[in-house]
This record gives structure tokens, C-alpha cells and sequence, in this order.
């Protein structure tokens, strides 16, 4: 079969280019440099609690109903019980529960009003995320493009302290990309932009070739220069080739409503994204959030009406509510468990075992127990091997400030801090685990 | 020859094209040799040439190496050349050749190839194949996508429309209490409401319209609040958008300040810029509200391109909201401004990267809102073929012209490939549509009513014809300059001509890269970047209130005697205070301000940090005002203020400076235009002494047609400009190259004079601005049967 030069460049040669002359694409692991990553997924309002930890502390230990999604990395596996979010101040109990969640500090007085307590503003640090980042961006062996992702799964369009956990800095909240068509473009926009742009050029050129000829030989000059770098760019989109992605973009279904009931498909996108991005060492860095503080999903999919946080305000006596808590949770976890998945069906780019295995899923939560907006034994739950922590366990901890949990983390990643966050909170150091 | 190192990137630009126009103002030798003056009869001027002066000169004036090698031709009058040849020709030999003799000679020179109408006949400039400057990609790319949405009026500029809410609970609006339009966003609420029936502790204010933009460049914003308030700069508003709880996620437009949560209890400002085309308008919105914070206040501040941080306020806001302006902000290389006007000839690979970077934007615009620009919906169960009807729309608007089948083929049948989704074939297509040489090149069509369509509208507003312009193209009714007439007629009321010709004058008057203006701080201690910021626009003012009047009158440009002030400027330049405080007329004492030949801003443009320079002014005025070539100086000599007796006046230093045979070929005529506004210090206030003694306005300036006008101040020179030939005609010749980006004489030797002839009817600016593009927008023969 003759194929044009044409359809050559259109279904062969250009599909995976990258355009040279747009900013490099992520170098790849230098390979035996073992690579550590680390995921922060958030949910609302606080989980069931009797339903949600193991019974039993130490290795032998039995998955409750809302993490059994997490059977099948049940030996990778670590659960906390017993962290605290201690820190006090102004915001109400969903406002500080989600912004002095990854910051372990207190938010500035400010115009927002929750349900209950004073008003407040923004957090006053970095939460451990961003100062991971920064960390590992410092340095050239552990540097990414991106350094850091921040994805969201139906995070409302608007930047207050419910909306946000993640900060670079005091009064400076980082927005969670929260639709997949953007964060495909983030990711790869400039690529396929390349892929675009190859498909044109050719026509482009032919054009060029065409026109010219009606001109007067003496008046074509300037035509045929611009033919010349029509051709030098088809040149390099190809050449580009050479450095394109390990792990070629996911194919993303298109038209998916970013709405409440596309929330199923959101997910399983947006974490799609985030492993692609991953493997191509795009970032080391991620958080992970679905909805917001007092995010009031409905789960209709699940066959739930009412909006999560209005059910996590009900009664432990009212049975019915509490079972639709766990469905919830529950769904939470099987997107734990997916994501995990996807880690562990990759095989770890230039090192050994899975991604799986050098990267750690950390899901928590704003709150304990949504009826009480207690802020005791928030969930953490640790998944995969990214932090070097013996897992398979189930710890119990006495009500220790999860700031002494963020230091413990930044040690694994070989950042010695002292303290995080609120100094006082910090006392102790780094959690024993 | 000696000359001033040039001040500014404008002196410097025009020098090529003096290199190429080359011009004997007074210094060139007619070098003759041989015969007696007595043997040669007067009215044989090609035989005196011939033999006396084609030996140095070349047989057609070319230049002789090693003789006298520049080409012969310039800006003198025949009187004049005529003179200057009796004075100096033969070279060291004049009393050779007698008054008629010289007469003879230089009549056939003028003819032959001297005059520029000659030398236009002799080298006509080629209409050269150009592609679109970087305002016309710009301007090109908004109209092209703007053409799919609805127009909308912005109104006038009396403020923003404000409709105040009493909250309940925390930002959620719970009542409308009043309307009204505010004209600039500065309040202090102290602990109190911000009217009659709000409550003071909990309230929120939204403000809408638009914004009227300039000049094209970069726009900067400030909020400072202690509270809440989202900024949004031309964005979309879904509909629907009743604002009824603004912290609903209903918003999804990106804001450009976001500083809706009050942070710290302290008054905060955040700024964020964008980037915009002049002459348009742009939707804003501010959202507010307080919420339980001790004090309420917000101020909306902005600084314009040129501009200073100031308060937001009419007439720049109107209270009507317009659609957004797909603005392509991915920045150009500089055009080729060589000729003294920016074109669009040199192809470099930058600038095909700028346009392909250019075009991967445009297509992301049209992409993401397709369903604004009258796109099918994503669920249209027939969407890539509507998709397809939609490319093949913009195609069509993008190449000025129907699309045949042919090319509905390669744009986009081809590019809508089955491998990839159609939104991705929509993407493809815009971008090929945009690089391929149908859009870039818009001269580069065959010669129909379409094409006169293209041009016109390139010509009037450096963008696409519009639906009615292509009506006319489609009904074959661009064809006689009348029928060109009546479309460019209309064409002069679209607010793209205002903004087109606002950037001539610009340019013109070189204010368009004046960033640098800057005063010594001691000498000058008030002159801040506030007034120069309202010189600017005082200039602006002037120029708009002069060309959009109804005489539209050339001369007033030159002899107005007043300056447009707003109380800030009349304050610092001690003049009687404007009515109405902002900009309007000022008079000032008669007989000592001429139009721009004393605008305070062209004046400070046109000096030293602590003293005034009657070289860059005399230089600026030679150039163009007066219409008169220099040629740049063969050395540069830098004006060092210390080398000179402290005890000089700064026109006693000039003349110290130029006073050699050499300088004073070009400095006769650049420093008495300097000297008579020595008057004006170096921030263009009136003055009567420099260095402690009398300032001296007066001396002989000799004119292009040989004579010799006595100048004592700036209103000498208004007067000879307005009745001076050569002015008028620089002025039209400046106003055409700029205008249609090519030579006049790229459209036949008579075109300046014709246009000249009938400028000098009326001196009618805006006339002018109109003809120059009917002549260049009609097809060749009907531009012969033209009578312009």
C-alpha cells in the first residue's frame, strides 16, 4: 500500500511527537535512583467509625467493612488510629478540619463563616505536601516538571477554606485541577498540541507551494523562506519522536459531565491521569481530593438520595443513615483501592518490584466522626511502599497531634524537620511508626 | 558633518531610511566642469548636463564612484535647486554658469530624476508582498472570532452598573436593595453601611459593565479591601447568572483577582494584569461583600499601558456588559519598522513560531467555548459533520473570501480525520486555517471584488472585512471608487478606525515608545509618573478632540491655542483649572501655545532630564512636522552638559556644538526650529530666562523652497507649517505608509500628489484617512479612472 506523506505524518509519524521547541517533557529516572511518591486523598465528613478500624492492633489484624476494598493490599497496608487534628482557632470544625489538615496550623481571622465559631481566612503555613515538593524539587536527582499535582474529583469552582488543604504558603492556597480535560491538557496539552500542529503542517506547506507558483519568480522569496520553516518544524515535530513519553497519554472518554453523577467516571479518570503522570515521572507529589469540607455528594449510583453531609450529621441510633455512612466510605475506599491498583499493575520505570511499591497512599479525612465534627482519631490510612515503613500493620495510637504524623513522613523522604506547623503540636517529633 | 547621538530607538529608526531616500538638503556638490557660462543657452538644461555635470553625477544622476557617488534627488523646490546651483556649481567654479543657465540645468534635473515624483516614476517603489503585521494578526484573530459572537454596544462611559444586597448569613445575597451606577470603585464603609436600608455588618455589592481599552498592552489591576471581592476581566457569564448567592460555584469563569477571602484582618491588595487590545471593550466585574469584619472598604485601581496606578472610574467604565474578546496574548518579534512604518515583510523563523504558538491559542479559545460562538452542543447526535459546517464558516471569514470545495478539502474534510475525536478535527482545522498563507498573506488573493474587500479592511482597521463589507464584495459592488467610497464611509464609525488611526498618531508623533520619559527628580521635583501618565492623555484628548471633530482639521493640530488638562496637569503647569475637572480645553495667554509644537508632552519627550534639547526637538520637527528629510549624522556626538562654559544658555551651547560648515548643513534648519521654543523648559512650561538670562527665541529658518522665514516663538512656526507645502505633504505621505504599510508610489508616481492636492482642500484628516484607502483598495484600472 502507497501511503501519502501526508497520511505518513498524519497516522504514523507525528501521533506521539513532541514539539521541540516547546519546554522539555519530564526527564526519566536515572535508573537504580529509586523514586519516592507519595498521594494525599481526602474525603468528607468523617467516617464510621466502628466500622471503619480493625479491631486488632499489631500484624494480625482484620479489614473492617468500609476498608475491606483493601484486601487484596492488605500486607501493604498501614492504619493509624489514634491521630488527632489538635489544632484550635478560629473557622469552624469543617473549615479547620480541611485547611490544618495537611498544614497542622491555625487559619487567620478572616470573612468566612461556617455553621459555628468565628469567621476565619486562610491557613497561616505550607502544608506537608507542598513542603515535599519543595523538597524534592530542590534537588536535581528528585526534581520533576511538575514537582507536585493537585487533582480533584468534583471539587466546587470556588477557592475558600472548605475548598482547600493544600498551600505553598501562609494565605496561599493551591487550586486542585478538577476537571480531567484540564488536567490532560496540563499534563499533555502541549504535546498533543504537537500532534495537532504535525497534522496541519503538511497542508500548510502544500499551500505555500501552490500559491507561490502564482507569483512572479522574482516576488516568491519571501513564500519560500516561510516554506523553508514550515519544513524545518515538520522536521523537528518528527525528530521529537525521539523523546516522547514512556507511557503514552490515557485515552480519555470524551464528553464526561464533571458534575455530581459524574463523579464514578471522574475518578477513574482523574486517577488514570494521575498514574500516567506518575510514570512518566511528571511529579513525585500528589493530592487527591473528592469534593470538599462538607462536601454533600450524592451517591446515586449507589443508590443514595440525600447529600453526604447532611447524612453525616445524623444520629449513631439512626441505623439506616449510618449504613448509606458506609456505603459511602466504602466507595471512597474501592477508589483507594483502584488507584492502588493501577500502581501495582505498572512496573516500576528503570527500578524494581511496582510503582505500588515506591509510592504511598495516605487517605484521611477532615474529620473523626461527621455527627459529632470530632476532630480524634482521624482516618490515615497508609497504602504501598513509597514511605519505607513496615506495613501490614494496624498501629494505635493515644491521641497524638497529626503534626508529630507529617514529620514522620517528611523523615521517610529523608527531610529532617523539627517541627511542622503549629511549634507546640510539633512536640515530641516525629511519630514513632 | 557633526550631529547629536541620537536619545532615543525613533532617531535611530528612521535612518535607513534616509540611507535609501537620500536626500541633498544642503551639503551635496553639483560638481560641473569645463565650459564658460556664456557658451551654454538657457533652455538646453539636458545638454548642460550632459556636459558639465553628468561626468560627476552619473548620465541619470546615479552617483560616480570616487566622484560624487550618492544619487541625485531631494526635497528642494525648483526655485531653490536652481539657486543653490548658481551659488555652488561648478564645484569651486560657480561664476561658470549663470542664474538662466542654472535655471536650465536644474529644471531637467528636477524632471529627469531630482524630484520624488520623478524618482517614483524612474524607481517605483514595488508593491511588496506582505504578510500581516503583528496589530493586524492580532486585531484579525479578535474579529475573526468575535464574528461569531453577538455584538453588543458598550455604551458610554459613565460608570458601572451596582446593585447593592443586604446579606443574611455569610455572602449569601439576600436582598436587593438599591441600584445605581457608581462612577469610580472607592469606598470606605468605616464600621457603617453603604446605604439606606443595608445593615452594616453583613452586605454585598456587585458591580458590572465594561471596560474600555486604549491602547493595546498590558492592563494591570489592584483591589485593596480588608474584605471580600472577585475581579473578572473580560470573561464569560453563563447565563443565568442571576448573582443571587456569589459563593455558589455557579461562576465558572477564571477570576483575575480572586481575594474573596478576607485573610488576616488587614486591608489587602492584590494585583494581576492582563493583556488587551486597544479600541475595544472588555466586560468587568467586581463582586464584593463584608462579612463581620470590623470595617468595610474597597477601591478598584488600575494602570492602563503608559499609564500610573489610579482609580478605576467613568469614563473608562460603561455600565453595559459586552462578550469577551478572544485577545491572543502569545507576543510577536518586532515588526520591520525600517521605513519608518512597521510592515509586514520579514519572514523569520521566530515570527512562524509566534504564529503557530498564535494559532494553537486561537483554537484552544474557539474549542473551549464553542457553545458561545454559536457551535453545536457536545451532544448534537450529527456534531463532527456541524462541526465541520462551523470550520468551513471560519475558514471563510479567516481568508476574506468564499471557500471553494477545493479548499473546503484541504481545510477541512481532510482535517477531521476518523482517529480523532471531532472537537480535535474542529482544533486541527482553526490552526491550519490560521498558518496557511490565505490568512497570513490577505494581499495575496487574486485581484476581485474580494480582494478589494481585503484590502479595505486592512486598510480602515487592520483586521477582516466585516459581513456587510463582504456583501458588497459578493454583490459586485466594490468596483467604482464611488461604491469603495460609500463602504469606506461607513467603515470610518466602527470604533477599529478610531482606535487605528489613535495609533497613527502615535506613531506620528512618536509617543508610542516613549516609556522612558523620566525628569531629573531635583530639577523637575512634581513631575511624577501621575503627570506624565495625564500628559499622555492630554495629548490623546487634543488629537481625538482635533481628527473626530467635524472640520477634522489638519491645521488645528498645529495652531490650537489651548492644551486639554484635567486639574492635575493645570495645577503643575499653573493654568486656570479645566471645567468639570477632568480633561477639557484650557487656554492659555494668546500667542504663546501652537497645537503640538507646545504640548507639554512632546515638549518633556523632546528634552534632557534637567534642561530641554532644541536638537531633539528641532530634529522631531524637521522630520515630522515639517515634512523635511535629514540625513542621519555621519558622526555622533554626545551632548555632555559639563564640557561646556556653565555660564551658557542652552541655545548658546547648541550653536557652540553645531557650528561647523558641516553640522550646520542640516543644523540651519534644525536649530532655529529648536530655538523658538526655548521658551519651554524641559517639561514644557513657559519660561522667560535659562541660566539666569533671557531666553532668546529668535532666528532665520530657511524653508525647503529656499526662503527665509523669521521665527520668534512657536506660533511662527504653527503659522508657516499650516500654509507650508512640504508639511502637508509629509504629513500625508506619514499618514499613508502608516495606514496601508506600503509606499505611495507603490500605487502609481501621482498618488502623494493626488492625495495631496486633494488634502490641501480642507486640510480634512479624516478625508484623507479615507482616500488613502480607497486609492489603495480599488484594482488598478479603476484606480487610473479615479479622480482623486
Amino acid at each position: 500500500m502507497i501511503i501519502s506523506r501526508r497520511e505518513f505524518l498524519r497516522h504514523a509519524g507525528i501521533s506521539a511527537a513532541v514539539l521541540p521547541f516547546l519546554p522539555a517533557m519530564p526527564s526519566l529516572a536515572a535508573p537504580g535512583a529509586k523514586a519516592q511518591r507519595i498521594i494525599f486523598m481526602f474525603s468528607p465528613n468523617g467516617v464510621v467509625q466502628p466500622d471503619f478500624w480493625p479491631d486488632e492492633a499489631g500484624a494480625d489484624f482484620k479489614l473492617k467493612r468500609i476498608l475491606a476494598p483493601l484486601e487484596p493490599f492488605k500486607n501493604r497496608t498501614l492504619t493509624l488510629k489514634g491521630i488527632s487534628n489538635k489544632v484550635r482557632g478560629d473557622g469552624d470544625g469543617h473549615m479547620r478540619g480541611m485547611s490544618c489538615l495537611l498544614t497542622g496550623i491555625e487559619l487567620f481571622p478572616g470573612n468566612i463563616q461556617g455553621g459555628s465559631d468565628r469567621p476565619a481566612g486562610w491557613a497561616s503555613g505550607i502544608s506537608i505536601d507542598q513542603e515535599l515538593k519543595n523538597f524534592l524539587q530542590k534537588n536535581p536527582a528528585t526534581a520533576t516538571r511538575f514537582g507536585s499535582l493537585e487533582v480533584g474529583i468534583n471539587v466546587p469552582h470556588r477557592a475558600d477554606p472548605w475548598t482547600r488543604w493544600s498551600y505553598a504558603g501562609p494565605n496561599q492556597p493551591v487550586a486542585p485541577v478538577s476537571d480531567p480535560y484540564e488536567l490532560f491538557e496540563k499534563l499533555y496539552g502541549e504535546m498533543k498540541d504537537g500532534e495537532n500542529l504535525g497534522s496541519v503542517l503538511d497542508e500548510v506547506s502544500g499551500e505555500l507551494a501552490a500559491l507561490s507558483k502564482k507569483l512572479p519568480a522574482d516576488e516568491r522569496a519571501a513564500l519560500e523562506k516561510h516554506t523553508t520553516f514550515v519544513r524545518e518544524m515538520e522536521r523537528e515535530i518528527q525528530a521529537g519522536r525521539a523523546n516522547k513519553l514512556r507511557f503514552p497519554a490515557p485515552k480519555l472518554e470524551q464528553g464526561v459531565p464533571t458534575d455530581n453523577d459524574g463523579m464514578p467516571k471522574v475518578s477513574a479518570m482523574q486517577s488514570d491521569l494521575l498514574v500516567n503522570a506518575f510514570a512518566n515521572d511528571l511529579a513525585r507529589v500528589a493530592t487527591f481530593d473528592f469534593t470538599n469540607s462538607v462536601g454533600q455528594c450524592r451517591m446515586r449510583w449507589l443508590g443514595i438520595d440525600e447529600g453526604h453531609h447532611g447524612l453525616s450529621h445524623e444520629p449513631d441510633s439512626n441505623t439506616a443513615a449510618q449504613e448509606k455512612l458506609v456505603k459511602i466510605n466504602t466507595w471512597f475506599c474501592e477508589q483507594l483501592a483502584a488507584l492502588a491498583k493501577k500502581l501495582d499493575s505498572i512496573p516500576e520505570p528503570g527500578g524494581s518490584g511496582t510503582m505500588l511499591d515506591n509510592t504511598t497512599i495516605i487517605w484521611t479525612n477532615e474529620l473523626g466522626k461527621g455527627n459529632s465534627h470530632s476532630h480524634d482519631n482521624i482516618p490515615f490510612v497508609c497504602v504501598g511502599g513509597g514511605l519505607g515503613l513496615e506495613s501490614g500493620r494496624a498501629l494505635k495510637y493515644d491521641n497524638v497531634p497529626h503534626n508529630r504524623l507529617w514529620l514522620r513522613i517528611a523523615q521517610a523522604f529523608g527531610h529532617d524537620l523539627k517541627t511542622f506547623g503549629n511549634k507546640d503540636l510539633s512536640s515530641g517529633g516525629a511519630l514513632a511508626i | 558633518m557633526k550631529g547629536i547621538a541620537p536619545k532615543s530607538a525613533a532617531y535611530k529608526a528612521v535612518v535607513p531610511l534616509m540611507k535609501i531616500l537620500a536626500a541633498i538638503l544642503t551639503g551635496g556638490a553639483l560638481a560641473l566642469s569645463g565650459l564658460h557660462a556664456e557658451e551654454v543657452r538657457a533652455d538646453d538644461g539636458a545638454a548642460i548636463y550632459k556636459r558639465l555635470c553628468a561626468d560627476c553625477h552619473g548620465g541619470k544622476g546615479e552617483g560616480v564612484a570616487k566622484k560624487y557617488d550618492e544619487p541625485l534627488f531631494g526635497e528642494r523646490s525648483l526655485v531653490s535647486l536652481a539657486k543653490y546651483i548658481d551659488k555652488t556649481m561648478p564645484e569651486d567654479e560657480p561664476e561658470k554658469l549663470d542664474a538662466a543657465g542654472s535655471e536650465a540645468v536644474a529644471r531637467y534635473i528636477y524632471g529627469a530624476f531630482y524630484s520624488p515624483e520623478a524618482r517614483a516614476r524612474n524607481h517605483p517603489p514595488k508593491h511588496e508582498l506582505a504578510r500581516l503585521t503583528n496589530r493586524q494578526f492580532q486585531e484579525s484573530v479578535a474579529d475573526l472570532i468575535g464574528s461569531f459572537r453577538q455584538s453588543v454596544a458598550p455604551g458610554t462611559g459613565t460608570g458601572l452598573k451596582a446593585e447593592y444586597f443586604q446579606s443574611n448569613g455569610m455572602n449569601k445575597k439576600e436582598k436587593r436593595i438599591f441600584e445605581r451606577e457608581d462612577k469610580v470603585l472607592d469606598f470606605d464603609f468605616a464600621e457603617g453601611s453603604p446605604g439606606e436600608g443595608i445593615k452594616p455588618d453583613q452586605f454585598s455589592i456587585a458591580w458590572n459593565g465594561s471596560l474600555l481599552a486604549q491602547e493595546t498592552g498590558f492592563y494591570e489591576f489592584k483591589i485593596v479591601t480588608p474584605n471580600g471581592a472577585r475581579l473578572y476581566v473580560n470573561a464569560d457569564f453563563r447565563s443565568g447568572d442571576t448573582n443571587a448567592r456569589d459563593d455558589s460555584d455557579a461562576k465558572r469563569e477564571n477570576t483575575l483577582i480572586d481575594a474573596w477571602v478576607s485573610s488576616g484582618d488587614t486591608v489587602r491588595e492584590e494585583t494581576a494584569k492582563i493583556f488587551l487590545l486597544g479600541g475595544r471593550a472588555y466586560s468587568i466585574r467586581l463582586d464584593y461583600f463584608k462579612y463581620k469584619d470590623k470595617r468595610g472598604s474597597v477601591r478598584l485601581e488600575w494602570k492602563p499601558p503608559h499609564g500610573a496606578w489610579s482609580l478605576l472610574r467613568a469614563p473608562h467604565i460603561t455600565p453595559v456588559t459586552v462578550p469577551r474578546v478572544a485577545v491572543i496574548t502569545t507576543p510577536f518579534p518586532a515588526d520591520d519598522g525600517s521605513l519608518g512604518f512597521e510592515r509586514g515583510t520579514s519572514i523569520s523563523k521566530e515570527w512562524h513560531a509566534a504564529t503557530t504558538t498564535a494559532a494553537i491559542e486561537a483554537a484552544n479559545e474557539v474549542v473551549s467555548r464553542l457553545s458561545r460562538l454559536g457551535g453545536p452542543a457536545k451532544e448534537a447526535p450529527d456534531l463532527a459533520e456541524r462541526l465541520k459546517d462551523w470550520a468551513a464558516v471560519f475558514a471563510h471569514r479567516a481568508f476574506r473570501r468564499p471557500l471553494t470545495p477545493e479548499l473546503r478539502e484541504i481545510y477541512v474534510n481532510r482535517v477531521f480525520t476518523p482517529d480523532v475525536a471531532p472537537e480535535i478535527g474542529l482544533k486541527r482545522s482553526v490552526i491550519a486555517v490560521l498558518k496557511s498563507p490565505r490568512f497570513l498573506y490577505p494581499e495575496f488573493t487574486e485581484g476581485d471584488d474580494f480582494a478589494t474587500a481585503a484590502r479595505l479592511a486592512l486598510g480602515m482597521w487592520d483586521s477582516l472585512p466585516d459581513a456587510a463589507l463582504l456583501a458588497a464584495a459578493e454583490k459586485g459592488e466594490l468596483r467604482t471608487p464611488e461604491q469603495v467610497r460609500a463602504q469606506a464611509a461607513r467603515m470610518m464609525n466602527d470604533p477599529r478606525t478610531k482606535a487605528k488611526l489613535a495609533t497613527f498618531f502615535n506613531h506620528w508623533l512618536g509617543t508610542g515608545e516613549a516609556d522612558s520619559l523620566a525628569k531629573d527628580a531635583k530639577a523637575y521635583p512634581d513631575f511624577n509618573a501621575g503627570i506624565i501618565a495625564d500628559l499622555r492623555r492630554s495629548l490623546d484628548r487634543f488629537v481625538e478632540h482635533v481628527v473626530w471633530s467635524e472640520k477634522s482639521d489638519y491645521r488645528e493640530l498645529l495652531l490650537a491655542d489651548y492644551v486639554f488638562m484635567n486639574e492635575r496637569l493645570a495645577k503643575f503647569y499653573g493654568a486656570p483649572a479645566p471645567e468639570g475637572g477632568d480633561f477639557n480645553p484650557v487656554k492659555f495667554e494668546a500667542g504663546k501655545h501652537a497645537g503640538i509644537f507646545t504640548h507639554p508632552f512632546l515638549l518633556s519627550l523632546h528634552s534632557y532630564s534637567k534642561s530641554t534639547s532644541p536638537i531633539h526637538r528641532g530634529v522631531f520637527l524637521t522630520r515630522s512636522i515639517m515634512g523635511r528629510m535629514l540625513k542621519p549624522p555621519p558622526q555622533a556626538i554626545e551632548f555632555k552638559d559639563d564640557r561646556f562654559d556653565p555660564s551658557l544658555t542652552m541655545r548658546e551651547k547648541v550653536t557652540e556644538i553645531t557650528n561647523k560648515t558641516s553640522c550646520m548643513s542640516c543644523h540651519v534648519t534644525i536649530n532655529p526650529l529648536g530655538f523658538a521654543l526655548e521658551n519651554f523648559d524641559a517639561v514644557g512650561r513657559f519660561r522667560t530666562t535659562d541660566n539666569s538670562k533671557p531666553v532668546n527665541p529668535v532666528s532665520d529658518y530657511i524653508t525647503s523652497d529656499g526662503d527665509i522665514v523669521k521665527l520668534s516663538g512657536p506660533r511662527d512656526i504653527a503659522t508657516h507649517a499650516a500654509g507650508n507645502d512640504s508639511a502637508r505633504r509629509g504629513f500625508v505621505r506619514h499618514l499613508f505608509q502608516y495606514t496601508i504599510k506600503q509606499a505611495p508610489a507603490a500605487f502609481g508616481p501621482e498618488t502623494l500628489l493626488n492625495l495631496d492636492a486633494q488634502f490641501a482642500n480642507g486640510f480634512h484628516i479624516r478625508n484623507l484617512y479615507m482616500e488613502s484607502n480607497i486609492v489603495a483598495a480599488l484594482p488598478k484600472q479603476a484606480k487610473t479612472s479615479a479622480k482623486l
